[in-house]
């Protein structure tokens, strides 16, 4: 531990850490972390970051992914929301761990594409958003304040407007029903005078 | 004893803000703010201001002191920016270009 770093308890830091030797973090980590020896991520220390070293021991609170180099260690105080990978894993009794966790030296980067139906056969499928029900289409009512009328078609919009009200609720899946212009108080007053 | 310790070989790029002590032995980009005392130590380089209390330099700044107690710079110091202590030693050795404010 010649050139250990320590991030004191009350100590922020918002940005990248990155570089050579050890890291223990006690604070409040935003940012990134990258080093080449061991990271430690105490009991007071809170990161909000993707952290990555050759030995990661965790006490405290992480939301980011881990990945390490050698061995990851999450102790029964951690809690850890983020993917783990590394050639061995540890997680204590007590510790609270939510992501998709790797061991072994595979390659660099979690393949997404496979894992997602590989992971759907273990009875853990927890709320994957694959078949997110669409937001039924915004109602009609909604369009109706949008944008002026176009002035010189006053007397042929009072019959539209009567005639599409009623039509909207049969076509579901078409696109949005065109736009019924609400019209302005002077061209109601001009319609009437033409009637 | 200094809670705080940027080690030789780590570089933050970023915000610093601590309440405690703070010693920099390697690098920091950006700002740094501490309640105490700051010390960089010779290897350390800071570009980025730096805010706190007692300020010792024997490394290199690039960036505005402002500190609440006292600023030293020491053998082997390099500092470019205005410092603003209530206090100021420059020792013999240590180089700085820039302003000092004493607040007199």
């Amino acid at each position: 531990m010649a050139n250990s770093t320590v991030i004191g308890r009350t100590s922020f830091i918002r940005g990248r850490v990155t570089g050579d030797g050890d890291l223990e973090i006690a604070g409040r980590v935003e940012g990134d972390v990258a080093v080449s020896g061991e990271v430690l991520v105490d009991t007071s220390g809170l990161v909000a970051a993707n952290i990555s070293g050759s030995r990661i021991v965790v006490r405290g609170a992480v939301k980011g992914d881990l990945v390490a180099e050698e061995a990851l260690v999450i102790e029964s105080s951690a809690r850890v929301v983020g993917d783990l990978r590394a050639p061995r894993i540890a997680i204590a009794q007590g510790g609270l761990v939510r992501g998709h966790v790797q061991t072994g030296n595979a390659g660099p980067a979690r393949p997404r594409a496979a894992a997602a139906p590989a992971r759907a056969t273990v009875s853990e499928t927890k709320a994957r958003p694959v078949a997110a029900p669409a937001p039924a289409p915004t109602r009609t009512v909604t369009t109706v304040k949008a944008p002026p009328p176009p002035p010189a078609k006053t007397v042929a919009a009072p019959v539209k407007t009567n005639q599409h009200k009623p039509a909207p609720p049969a076509s579901r899946q078409g696109p949005p029903p065109p736009v019924v212009p609400v019209l302005k108080k002077g061209t109601k007053a001009v319609q009437k005078k033409a009637r | 004893m200094a809670s705080t310790v940027i080690g030789a070989g780590i570089t933050i790029e970023g915000e610093v803000t601590t309440d405690e002590d703070v010693v920099v032995q390697g690098t920091v980009r950006g700002r740094l703010v501490a309640k105490d005392a700051v010390s960089v130590e010779s290897g350390g380089a800071v570009e980025a201001d730096i805010t706190g209390g007692p300020v010792a330099v024997a490394g290199t700044v690039t960036g505005n002191i402002n500190s609440s107690d006292r600023v030293d710079l020491q053998n082997g110091a390099k500092v470019i920016g205005n410092v603003k202590a209530t206090r100021i030693t420059i020792a013999d050795g240590a180089q700085f270009k820039g302003n000092v404010d004493m607040d007199v």
